[in-house]
């Protein structure tokens, strides 16, 4: 799949649905569980509010790009692109607009900050929402989102072996995720979703707080680099200290679960299948009632920045998985002996399953003291 | 400035009630409810993880992850309403002074429920939002739905009140401006090292995180000067720049600071640029216009025209926010208020290879103007710091 073939695949459901243009929003507030509908369609990752205009007609992709002085990155970052300098984001494309047609698709408006949002239904009072079909177009990743997924699991990896290298007790957890996020920016990532919290029995894992490690805490990050705007994450966790017996066991008990759910994603198969496949592992051993809300509501998810479908790993996702969609697999499981345990790896969907992105995959890390 | 977002806000944003203490925010709240309509009954304040200044003002608490709405009474104790689930609100409690946390579920009904109770007994009146601007639009509509009617903004009215910085908020900020100049000077020691334009500015980022900062965020050219852009992994990366021309932000105890900066061998751009910005920094007065503001830059940096940059964007309040209200234009009238803090900048070019930026942070007294942090303080610009 390359960008163009993704704007092919717009451009048809454009003509399906009798839509002249499609309107791609983002106000530059980049979220792991937002959509980001512009870099979907362009490959550019903004600092400001940005649109794109997709026509029907086979021009190429109008991008308007605020604050204006940064057009010029989106004109070195995306080709066969018509790059608009704006101030303003709805006079820039109301100018872009002109005369591309009076029936018009709009995307990302319900994430889009009301006070933008309000003045371009004003303008675009005509304009209807088509987030759904969109979005699901770039469940497929481009080449270049899959190349830039596996630099982005690279780095998240050898971030990962710095964060073993140097967490010890009486390290804050704010100074640690600080430090990991920092050292994951000198390896290349542009930005990093670094979910990292500690304690001795974690009931879920958070952003971090100010609360300092201590000798036996159970350490859990989600490590969540960023390349070019391609998020790829691994879940981990580590022992200050010896584990317990029994805390191996339960953490083999959920690497075992990932691992189905590894098995479980084929093309082909609908991605209800792979949370149903680590529920069952997990079930098996008594912790039926640790599958389900509110203790657990998804098995991993999607990787953004651009398109997070397929979307969560869950028993309500039907889409059927198919090659080139990347995601993630995690059981992330709470059990009242350990509490929670991460354990997660990116996987890349070939014509014959799923492939972990990862070269080393989740394993319990102690750190002598 | 805008900077490129984080997907997820990383660094301690913790209420010390020893510094903040709690009497501070209820001061706040009171001073919101003299400046809104006797009948509000309450305020709900919305904020995410980019914009939040306005709820961290009344509550000091920061939204890392998602999203958070505080419903405020004008009579009674605040909730906080927490993104994320139930599993979330350990993390956000000690964040806060207000007690009362729940997970932010089904907005709409839950303030319409908020509402109703406040109300109850005949009390009477309508809350108003804050934060609304940056409320995402289906959330800002299901209020609306729920609550049977557009919800009035009061936006502007608690941006007023932040505009005069408190001793803590000036100290937090003063902090950050210390930081700032320690960002400045690793990134010059790194530079004169020979270090690639990406390894001086993450240095001078690893600077920030040593000292306590929440967040330092930074911009920086490999083409001169021209265009600044995020560090991205792959174009700065293996550049050395000289001059080196970079922007960093750092965020100390909530508090904002920024600058632009030019360090490396002598330019005859950033030597403009420089002495453009001192030239300005001597003219400014409490209540300086942006118009006059913008008119004694244009002055100074002649025969350059303004840089890209700047033109829009040449002075602005700094606080919570990196950029806070008011909006200040070559053509309007909004002026340098006593007892806030502003960031100054003045860039230049000539279209084409000869183009700097000099920035400096200004806190505005009845009295004058205290420069807390300025790229061209002591040596020069251009010059080794």
């Amino acid at each position: 799949m390359t960008l163009e073939q993704r704007l092919a695949a717009v451009r048809e459901g454009m003509r399906a649905r009798g839509l002249d243009a499609v309107i791609a929003l983002h106000d530059g507030t980049h979220f792991i569980e937002t959509p980001n509908p512009v870099q979907m369609l362009t490959g550019f990752k903004s600092l400001g509010a940005a649109a794109v205009v997709v026509t029907a007609n086979g021009e190429d992709p109008i991008l308007v790009v605020t604050p204006a002085w940064d057009a010029e990155r989106a004109r070195e970052r995306c080709e066969k692109t018509r790059v608009v300098a704006a101030d303003d984001l709805v006079e820039g494309l109301v100018s872009a607009l002109a005369a591309r047609g009076r029936s018009l698709g709009i995307v990302g408006l319900p994430a889009t900050p009301w006070a933008l949002s309000g003045r371009l239904m004003e303008v675009l009072p005509q304009a209807a929402s088509v987030d759904d079909w969109v979005y699901a177009l770039g469940a497929i990743k481009t080449e270049d989102e899959i190349r830039d997924g596996r630099e982005a699991t690279r780095i998240a990896e050898v971030t990962y072996q710095h964060m073993i290298d140097i967490v010890r007790p009486g390290i804050s957890e704010d100074e640690l995720a600080l430090e990991l996020k920092w050292y994951s920016r000198t390896l290349g990532a542009e930005d990093n979703f670094l979910l990292l919290c500690a304690g001795s029995h974690n009931r879920a894992v958070q952003p971090s707080t100010g609360r300092r490690m201590q000798a036996g805490d159970i350490v859990l990050a989600e490590i969540t680099p960023s390349c070019r705007g391609q998020l790829a994450q691994i879940c981990r966790t580590i022992v200050l200290g010896p584990a317990s017996a029994e805390l191996k066991r339960k953490y083999d008990l959920v690497v075992r679960a990932m691992n189905e759910g590894i098995r479980a994603a084929s093309p082909g198969v609908p991605m209800s299948a792979v949370c149903r496949a680590i529920n069952a592992v997990l079930e098996a051993e008594g912790y039926g009632e640790f599958c389900y809300p509110p203790h657990i509501r998804r098995r991993g998810h999607g990787l953004g920045f651009a398109a997070i479908s397929p979307g969560d790993v869950s028993l309500d996702n039907e889409t059927i998985l198919a090659p080139g969609m990347i995601f993630m697999i995690h059981p992330n499981q709470y059990l009242p002996e350990t509490g929670y345990l991460l354990c997660g790896e990116p996987v890349l969907m070939t014509p014959t399953g799923a492939e972990p992105l990862t070269r080393r995959h989740a394993a319990l890390a102690e750190i002598p003291l | 400035m805008l900077t490129m977002h984080p997907t997820l806000l990383i660094g301690s944003a913790e209420w010390q009630a020893e510094t903040l203490p709690k009497e501070l925010f209820l001061g706040r709240i009171a001073a919101l409810w003299r400046g809104v309509d006797t009948t509000t009954m309450g305020a709900i304040v919305y904020g995410d993880a980019r914009h939040h200044a306005e709820l961290a003002y009344l509550t000091h608490f920061t939204p890392k992850l998602e999203p958070a709405l505080a419903l405020i009474p004008r009579a009674g104790a605040p909730q906080l309403l927490v993104g994320g689930g139930v599993n979330m609100l350990a993390a956000a409690r000690p964040l806060t002074w207000i007690a009362d946390l729940l997970p932010l579920r089904q907005p709409g009904k839950t303030i319409a429920e908020w509402v109703r109770t406040s109300t109850a007994g005949g009390a009477g009146g309508r809350p108003v939002l804050i934060g609304a601007p940056a409320m995402p639009w289906a959330l800002h509509r299901e209020i609306a739905d729920a609550l049977g009617a557009d919800v009035a903004d009061a936006t502007p009215v608690l941006q007023s009140l932040m505009r005069r910085k408190q001793p803590s908020e000036l100290a937090a900020i003063r902090r950050s401006c210390a930081t700032l100049d320690a960002v400045m000077a690793t990134i010059g020691e790194a530079q004169r090292d020979g270090a690639s334009a990406a390894s001086a500015v993450l240095a001078g980022e690893l600077t920030a995180i040593r000292r306590g900062a929440q967040d330092v965020r930074s911009l920086v050219s490999i083409d001169g000067g021209r265009t600044l852009a995020p560090l991205d992994g792959a174009r700065a990366q293996e550049v050395t720049a000289d001059p080196l021309q970079f922007y960093v932000a750092v965020r100390d105890g909530g508090y904002w600071s920024e600058g632009f900066a030019t360090l490396g061998r002598p330019h005859p751009a950033v030597d403009k640029a420089c002495a453009a910005l001192r030239s300005v920094l001597a003219q400014l007065q409490p209540g300086a216009t942006g118009r006059a503001i913008a008119d004694a830059i244009a002055a100074t940096i002649a025969p350059y025209e303004w840089h890209p940059i700047t033109a829009h964007s040449f002075v602005h309040a700094v606080g919570l926010d990196l950029a806070e209200a008011p909006e200040f234009a070559a053509d309007n009238d909004a002026v340098l208020a006593p007892g806030n803090v502003y960031s100054i900048g003045v860039g230049l070019s000539d279209g084409g290879a000869q183009c700097a930026i000099a920035s400096a942070m200004v806190a505005v007294a009845d009295t004058g103007c205290e420069i807390l942090w300025s790229a061209c303080a002591d040596e020069g610009l251009g010059e080794d710091r």
